[in-house]
């Protein structure tokens, strides 16, 4: 819906920071204008500065394991074919004719060699060439027709450890660049296994009525869990599963990624043993740190096998290294909607009765139909219809989200924990300075 | 063992769409035999395998118990208040007897009613009844027709 614009809301606060953000260390309290959830002008920015021009999660390329493998996915609003070419090369393609912009693919997944656009019968190799064109006599060929009207490339696409990112925009800092500390956190996930990591079939596919950032938001709050996830808690309690939120940390990263760690998180599937796993677990997990000791070191292994964490790598990838490993893309299709797909990531060739725990366990926690997903989906959702009331409120103190749970702590030099919001003000000031900035 | 009949299957399924919409979570969990499962595959992957793929719910005996005793509690946040539900359940097939074990096919319609909001729910049932002295389910497959669960998200309440 749209409201009053959030120009026009004049805080009594002291130190607006921009339209959208406050932030007043001497107050000790950040603040966000809920127009950031609601506006149909802040939607459109967002899609301009972010979604046009940075690196997006497009998918891993275990999707597409073998040559000529396909799926349709949208981007950013672009309908796109991700897929495998004949040389073994993962590519994605915008899924629109060059010929007349036909959705070209219709397929949603699938093996082909070649495309063929049903409208007027163009035909192209996976490898992106234009091979047929019925009645060709009327594009002399040599003019070179059919060399310009190949399929069209997304403008960049890198694969940083299997997870594949393209961007729409021609410049701008690399995949490596915009990651930044990112990788270390993408790397201990991918550590797993020598084989490296594999996308599992089954995606969840949901939308939620929710803005995005709401569901960034909840992803970087530990604060939420116990209250949230009171249900979900009592059934682990019952496995004999025992959590603190002890020693937890955001670590807020550069380019607006932000992590939570969480080493009182017991309960990783192949890698850190509890009772609710079962006895052959037990063993097959001493032997996997073993092995993963022998290969990567003690220290490292340590960090990759004990500790779980919550990584957001601005603006739509959300992977989870917790009880198993997930990787959660956001795409937003409007202010108050979002759809999201996930997939669960397992290490390429773990036994089979590895993998079939790690889907039963982490299916039990999240996605729409787990034990906790649906409350957080309750919360997105409660919040999207709760903003509506402050809109446009005369009094220019109510429209704002209050995000300030930790900066007291954080100002005596503390570091930041996982039950305060310090992950989720990191991604507010940098979305603020892509989207503030003139 | 008399041969179990269509009319049968259907009185037990709309019995039990019944206790669903009455959110009788305890009565519905007794139509359960111990060692009973409950699956919902994903939308793009409706044949899997639920040791193989991810599924939206893959529930053994032991964690269906765990969603009904959440469901039923005032902090199962997405179903309080519960949503009003209301299934329509209909071309029943009945499959080949197989020691005890009776395949039976359904489609289903499911309204959910909530927050201002109508969402439907369609799909087939592939269930796998145990024959006895009742009709119990020993594997209660939902199967959506769905491409994306979209709008309403969340599968908080029974498929």
């Amino acid at each position: 819906m749209t409201t009053t614009p959030a120009t026009d809301v004049r805080p009594t606060l002291q130190g607006r920071r921009s339209p959208y953000i406050f932030e007043d260390w001497d107050a000790r309290i950040f603040r966000v204008n809920r127009e950031v959830f609601r506006s149909d002008e802040v939607f459109a920015r967002e899609r301009s500065r972010l979604w046009d021009r940075l690196w997006l999660y497009l998918g891993h390329e275990t999707e597409v394991p073998k040559a000529g493998d396909f799926k349709q996915r949208t981007l950013a609003g672009r309908p796109l074919i991700f897929c495998r070419d004949a040389n073994g090369q993962v590519r994605a393609y915008l899924n629109s004719c060059p010929h007349r912009g036909t959705i070209l693919c219709r397929e949603t997944e699938g093996n082909a060699k070649t495309y063929q656009c049903f409208y007027h019968a163009w035909t192209f190799a996976n490898t992106g060439e234009l091979v047929g064109i019925p009645d060709p006599g009327a594009y002399p060929p040599e003019r070179g027709f059919a060399a310009q009207m190949g399929l069209r490339e997304v403008p960049r696409y890198e694969n940083y450890r299997g997870f594949v990112f393209v961007s729409f925009s021609v410049s701008g800092p690399s995949l490596r660049e915009h990651l930044a500390d990112a990788r270390d956190y993408i790397d201990l996930m991918a550590d797993h296994s020598e084989q490296g990591l594999e996308a599992i079939p089954g995606t969840h596919l949901y939308g939620i009525r929710g803005n995005w950032k709401l569901a960034v938001e909840n992803a970087m709050d530990g604060y939420h869990f116990s209250p949230t996830h009171v249900t979900f808690v009592e059934y682990l309690k019952t496995t004999g599963y025992v959590t603190s939120d002890e020693g937890g940390l955001a670590v807020t990263l550069d380019n607006g990624h932000s992590v939570l760690v969480f080493s009182g998180h017991g309960g990783r599937v192949g890698m850190q043993w509890e009772p609710r796993f079962g006895e052959a677990e037990r063993l097959q997990v001493e032997e996997n740190v073993r092995t993963l000791t022998a290969r990567i070191g003690k220290e490292r292994a340590d960090r990759v096998s004990h500790t779980s964490r919550i990584l957001y790598v601005f603006p739509n990838l959300l992977l989870f290294d917790i009880e198993g490993l997930a990787a959660r893309q956001l795409e937003p299709t409007a202010p108050a909607y979002t759809e999201v797909r996930a997939w669960e990531l397992a290490p390429a060739g773990e036994p089979a009765e590895e993998r079939a725990l790690r889907i039963k366990i982490l299916g039990s926690f999240i996605g729409p139909g787990g034990l906790a997903t649906p409350d957080d989906v309750e919360a997105y959702e409660c919040v999207q219809r709760g903003v509506v009331a402050t809109a446009g409120d005369p009094r220019p103190e109510v429209d704002w989200s209050d995000i300030s749970r930790g900066m007291e702590r954080e100002s005596r030099g503390e570091p930041a924990r996982n039950v305060d919001e310090a992950g989720i003000r990191g991604f507010w000031r940098h979305w603020d300075r892509l989207i503030s900035a003139p | 063992m008399t041969p179990v009949t269509r009319a049968q299957v259907e009185d037990f399924l709309f019995h039990e769409a019944a206790l669903l919409d009455e959110w009788r979570l305890d009565d519905w969990y007794a139509l359960f035999e111990e060692g009973a499962t409950y699956e919902v595959p994903t939308t793009d992957r409706p044949d899997a395998d639920p040791e193989k793929a991810q599924f939206y719910v893959s529930d053994d005996y032991e964690l269906l118990g765990a969603r009904v005793k959440r469901l039923k509690s005032k902090h199962a946040h997405a179903e309080n208040p519960h949503s009003r539900t209301r299934r329509l359940i209909t071309n029943v097939r009945v499959g080949q007897p197989a020691d005890s074990s009776l395949p039976v096919y359904a489609a289903f319609l499911i309204y959910k009613i909530r927050d201002g909001n109508v969402d439907s729910f369609v799909g087939r049932y592939e269930h796998t009844l145990a024959l006895g002295d009742r009709l119990r389910f020993r594997k209660r497959r939902a199967v959506l027709e769905l491409e994306v669960l979209r709008p309403g998200g969340r599968l908080s309440f029974i498929l």
